[in-house]
């Protein structure tokens, strides 16, 4: 309400401002030219004062003087056959563009794009009374946990927090840390996998692999890593392994284990034929699958792309797509290898070749044979 | 509710904003004074809106308040208060609203100090004004809107652009926007008149403190955005000709014609249609300039077609404004009244030339920014036009103007003596060359012209003092008379010979910097050492350290000159924590002008680093030169306070409230 009150205030105060010279009639304007021959008669002074004082010789002075005295007669002139303005008439049409205009377009603007009801929210106030505001409870442990780094239950409370509100990278580091303070345990080593895994879009990296292995040494029959292992094994192609890997994982399952379907749904991908390149449907589709689905996808893909790009070469987005993807896939080799061939078409001392070896920096690919 | 009361008051100054662009109008052409009167106060209070909404912005930086979507986007609790405080221009939305304070400031300026301008000619102005702010709050509210809000609120921000947390970001673009802007009450005048159909020598005095003061703003902007990308981006350069930088060159190039045409003007109400021009040329580059650097536009052609609205939008006000402006010029142009005659050698003749060089620099400013840009969108080619372009055509054009400076005040008006003006000069070119010889014998190497490069900016600050000598008549009256008549002097004949003065200072910088700077690439261990400018580096080692909201590592140097221990240097790396964002922090030290720059790049497996040392001689002298360039247009600015006080000096009641430049 106070709010409405302020607005109303000072609406009224703007337009009462505006409205004042409306309302004060019988002025008169004055007349330009006047101001003109002020100005005149200053140069006029300002040249005196230049000859006394020696700045400028008495003949430059005489022309100059002559100069500005015919602007001075002009300027005169013209101030005589202009009429003063005329007296002031009633505004009424301006004072009703005041009166309607600020509140109109002040209101409807605001309204639009404005949240009237929503008070500020200073951090300090907030900090001081979270509520149930989990923005601010995650705040304040990461406040506690820059200056307390080794508090290992603080990481592991915010850890899987982070996972669920898509604060991705942030949790992978707080598995990290969790793991560092507090020492290795199957469910923290699943947490981090599963972390990078998200990052990476689905596919299963080196790293997250890494951490699964370790995982299963300590716990060799938690299904949550058993499935991410073979989801690794099925995304490098190693369709029998995984396939394998799934079935086994079924047959160690009790019959009403929840994670059963998805294995299977798997286990049946594995056993049909092996896809082809992938079609624009398949990528209009790809929204639609489940991150599993989308990394098969785009293994897929990038099989497509290398196919085109041996046929038409000059396609400098196109490599740098497949180097990008390559090394996200973990398929090192073919990324170097990628690089070689792309260097070929875009020598490294074009502003294109430049890029590729940046890429390569960036991603830490070495170029062989040196492209510098 | 404060944050609303500020997005509602923004609101407000779109609303008083179009009725100030309409009423003083409609009162001009109907010769109404009550309507004309609306201008000032919808100016000044327009001005006070502005600020309390910026206040309000501010406000919520400085308390963090994440529920606001551009606070969260750009700050960060832990950042330095500093910090807060300019992060709030150091993003698009917060920068247009700067853009926007210093608008509205102008204007209330105009309204407050413009009581000696004729009432149609200030209604005019202010209605202008009253457009362009009215097309900014527009494009603010609609495409920019740093009051919008986010519900839940999140808890920590994403922290301001690493690069732009330094105290640079702080007074680099404020000074810049008082540039910028201060050019559109220029502009504001040049409509004005041209609406009228009235522009004379009086005008021509009204616009130029206007001018002087925008130009002394935007030279300072300038030479502080130069200093700011040296030390901070780490590459060791003064000057990149980046778009960005050409942006805010050009508005300098053609402001500077302007302030000078705008002295012929008034002194001989030559030049009329052309400094008209002009005024609307700078303003439209200054517009041209954050154009570019606001719609995207520089990092991709095709970045900004995909989300276009932002640049559509400063398009269309960019169309509207220029083309308008230009249309009624070339409307009304026709209709203006010729002015003085004078002779091709004359100040008017040189000025002249000093006009046509700054035009023409600035049109090839113009290309080499503009072309890659149109190549791009036309082929999808991406070139990008550097240095050698700029240096081979800009440079050719610099030197006969620079050559040409001294000159300018030397010859008189309406028809000059060439021949005397440059016996005059003799002397000035005669310290020039010893000079040059001199330091040729002390320092010696490095290429010829150099030293001719050194020699022009040695002739140019003694141009400027002997100016200032002949003035006073040294040697043809007594010493008392010549000290009296030299304090006598006007300011703006101080100024003149200070901004030259200062160009010189910023041209001996230039080819000092560039023909004999040495750079030194190096891998470095602890104990190795590296020489540079006759010191000796040695590399002590890497120091980890921690920030507020950073980590660094910073490298630990020791300065010895003939085997004694001068100095020491820190070069540091950070990382900002929130945006995992690296920066360099250059490690530098100065000797007189010189300096020592030494930046850190990546380390190597084997445990040392890559380090950068440079050796600068004279840098200083370039950011110097454009201090005393500013303080030149301020001296001018003040003259006329400072004369009132003169005994000399004749009463004057009314004139005496003038702001403006005298002569």
């Amino acid at each position: 309400m106070l709010f409405w009150i302020l607005v109303a205030v000072l609406t009224a105060a703007v337009a009462a401002v505006l409205l004042l010279p409306l309302l004060r009639a019988g002025r008169s304007a004055d007349v330009a030219e006047a101001r003109d021959a002020e100005v005149y008669r200053d140069q006029l002074d300002e040249l005196t004062r230049d000859e006394r004082a020696g700045l400028i010789g008495a003949a430059e002075a005489d022309l100059a003087r002559a100069e500005i005295a015919r602007r001075l007669i002009a300027a005169k002139a013209r101030a005589e056959r202009s009429a003063p303005a005329g007296p002031a008439r009633r505004n009424r049409m301006a004072q009703a563009a005041v009166i309607v205009l600020l509140p109109a377009a002040g209101l409807g603007l605001y309204l639009s794009t404005g949240s009237p009801d929503l008070p500020a929210k200073p951090l300090a106030a907030r900090l001081a009374n979270p509520g149930n505001d989990l923005n601010i409870l995650i705040a304040k442990a990461e406040r506690h946990l820059i200056d307390n780094p080794d508090d290992g239950a603080g990481w592991e409370l915010l850890a899987p927090i982070y996972l669920r509100n898509g604060r991705l990278e942030d949790s992978a580091n707080a598995f990290r840390q969790t793991i560092r303070v507090l020492g290795a345990s199957p469910q923290r080593l699943d947490g981090y996998a599963e972390a990078l895994i998200a990052l990476a879009d689905g596919v299963v990296t080196k790293d997250a692999r890494e951490a699964l292995q370790q995982s299963q040494a300590l716990d060799p029959n938690n299904p949550r890593t058993r499935f991410y292992l073979a989801l690794a094994l099925e995304q490098e192609g190693r369709r029998e392994e995984a396939k394998a890997a799934y079935e086994a994982l079924v047959k160690d399952s009790p019959a009403d284990a929840p994670w059963l379907s998805l294995v299977n749904r798997h286990i049946a991908g594995l056993s049909a034929d092996v896809p082809g390149n992938p079609t624009s449907q398949d990528v209009a589709a790809a929204g639609d699958l489940d991150a599993e689905g989308r990394a098969q996808m785009i293994a897929g893909m990038v099989e497509g792309l290398a196919g085109k790009l041996k046929e038409n070469p000059d396609n400098f987005e196109g490599w740098m797509r497949i180097i990008r993807s390559y090394v996200v896939l973990d398929q090192r080799t073919a990324a170097e290898q990628a690089l070689q061939t792309a260097l070929k078409q875009f020598p490294p001392q074009s502003e294109n070749g430049k890029q590729l070896l940046a890429l390569a920096d960036e991603l830490a690919i070495s170029v062989k044979d040196g492209g510098k | 509710m404060i944050i609303e009361l500020g997005h509602y008051v923004l609101v407000l100054v779109l609303a008083t904003a179009i009725i100030q662009s309409l009423l003083p109008l409609a009162g001009t052409l109907r010769n109404d004074p009550a309507l004309m009167a609306v201008a000032p106060p919808a100016a000044v209070s327009g001005f006070l809106l502005t600020v309390f909404s910026f206040g309000v912005l501010t406000l919520a930086y400085v308390t963090s308040d994440f529920s606001v979507l551009n606070v969260w986007e750009n700050s960060h609790s832990m950042q330095p208060l500093i910090y807060k405080f300019s992060g709030v221009w150091g993003n698009h939305e917060g920068s247009m609203m700067l853009w926007l304070i210093i608008l509205t400031f102008f204007s209330a300026l105009v309204a407050s100090f413009g009581t000696n301008l004729p009432e149609r000619l200030r209604a005019n102005v202010l209605a202008v004004q009253g457009w362009i702010t009215a097309a900014f709050a527009l494009f603010i509210l609609l495409t920019s809107n740093p009051f919008l809000r986010l519900d839940p609120a999140p808890g920590e921000g994403k922290d301001l652009n690493p690069i732009l947390q330094d105290v640079g970001l702080a007074i680099h673009p404020p000074l810049l926007y008082l540039g910028y802007v201060g050019f559109s009450v220029c502009f504001s005048f040049a409509i004005a008149a041209l609406i009228d159909g009235r522009i004379d020598a009086a005008w021509a005095r009204w616009v130029r403190p206007w001018a002087l003061a925008a130009w002394s703003f935007l030279t300072a902007g300038i030479a502080m955005g130069s200093y700011w990308a040296y030390y901070e981006l780490g590459w060791g350069g003064w000057w990149f000709w980046d778009p960005v930088e050409n942006a805010s060159f050009m508005p300098w190039l053609a402001g500077t014609a302007l302030l000078h045409s705008a002295l012929v003007m008034e002194k001989r109400e030559a030049l009329k249609i052309w400094t008209v021009l002009l005024a609307i040329l700078t303003f439209s580059l200054s517009l041209l300039g954050t154009f570019l650097v606001r719609s995207g536009v520089l990092t991709s052609v095709h970045a900004f077609a995909t989300d276009p609205t932002r640049g559509v939008f400063i398009l269309a006000i960019l169309v509207i404004f220029i083309g308008g402006a230009l249309s009624l010029f070339a409307f009304r142009a026709p209709t203006l009244k010729a002015g003085g005659l004078f002779a091709p050698i004359s100040r008017e003749g040189a000025l002249v030339f000093n006009n046509l060089i700054l035009t023409t620099a600035a049109a090839t400013v113009l290309t080499g920014t503009l072309y890659p840009l149109v190549l791009e969108a036309l082929t999808g080619e991406k070139i990008s036009v550097g240095a050698p372009f700029f240096n081979l055509t800009f440079g050719l054009l610099m030197v006969p103007l620079l050559l040409a400076v001294p000159f300018g005040p030397l010859l008189a008006w309406k028809r000059g003596d060439l021949l005397a003006a440059g016996q005059r000069l003799f002397a000035a070119v005669g310290v020039g060359l010893v000079i040059a010889a001199i330091v040729q014998w002390a320092h010696g190497g490095g290429p010829v012209l150099a030293y001719f490069g050194l020699a022009l900016g040695f002739y140019m600050m003694a141009g400027a003092v002997t100016d200032l000598v002949l003035r006073a008549g040294v040697g043809k009256v007594t010493a008392s008379v010549a000290r009296k008549r030299l304090f006598g002097l006007p300011g703006s004949a101080f100024g003149t010979a200070l901004a030259h003065f200062g160009l010189g200072v910023t041209v001996i910088g230039i080819v000092a910097v560039t023909t004999f700077e040495t750079e030194h690439v190096v891998e470095m261990k602890p104990g190795t050492t590296v020489e540079a400018g006759g010191f000796v580096l040695t590399f002590d080692g890497m120091r980890q350290g921690r920030g507020p909201n950073y980590t660094e590592e910073s490298g630990h140097f020791t300065v010895a000159r003939g085997g004694v221990r001068v100095t020491d240097i820190w070069s540091s790396k950070r990382v900002y924590t929130a945006r995992r964002m690296p920066t360099t922090e250059a490690g530098i030290r100065t000797f007189g002008l010189s300096q020592l720059y030494v930046s850190l790049g990546d380390p190597m497996n084997d445990g040392g680093i890559v380090v950068r040392v440079w050796w600068k001689p004279m840098i200083l002298c370039i950011w110097l030169g454009g201090i005393i360039m500013m303080a030149g247009g301020a001296v001018s600015l003040f003259d006329r306070r400072l004369r009132i006080g003169a005994p000399q000096g004749a009463r004057r009641p009314k004139a005496a409230a003038i702001l403006e430049a005298a002569e």
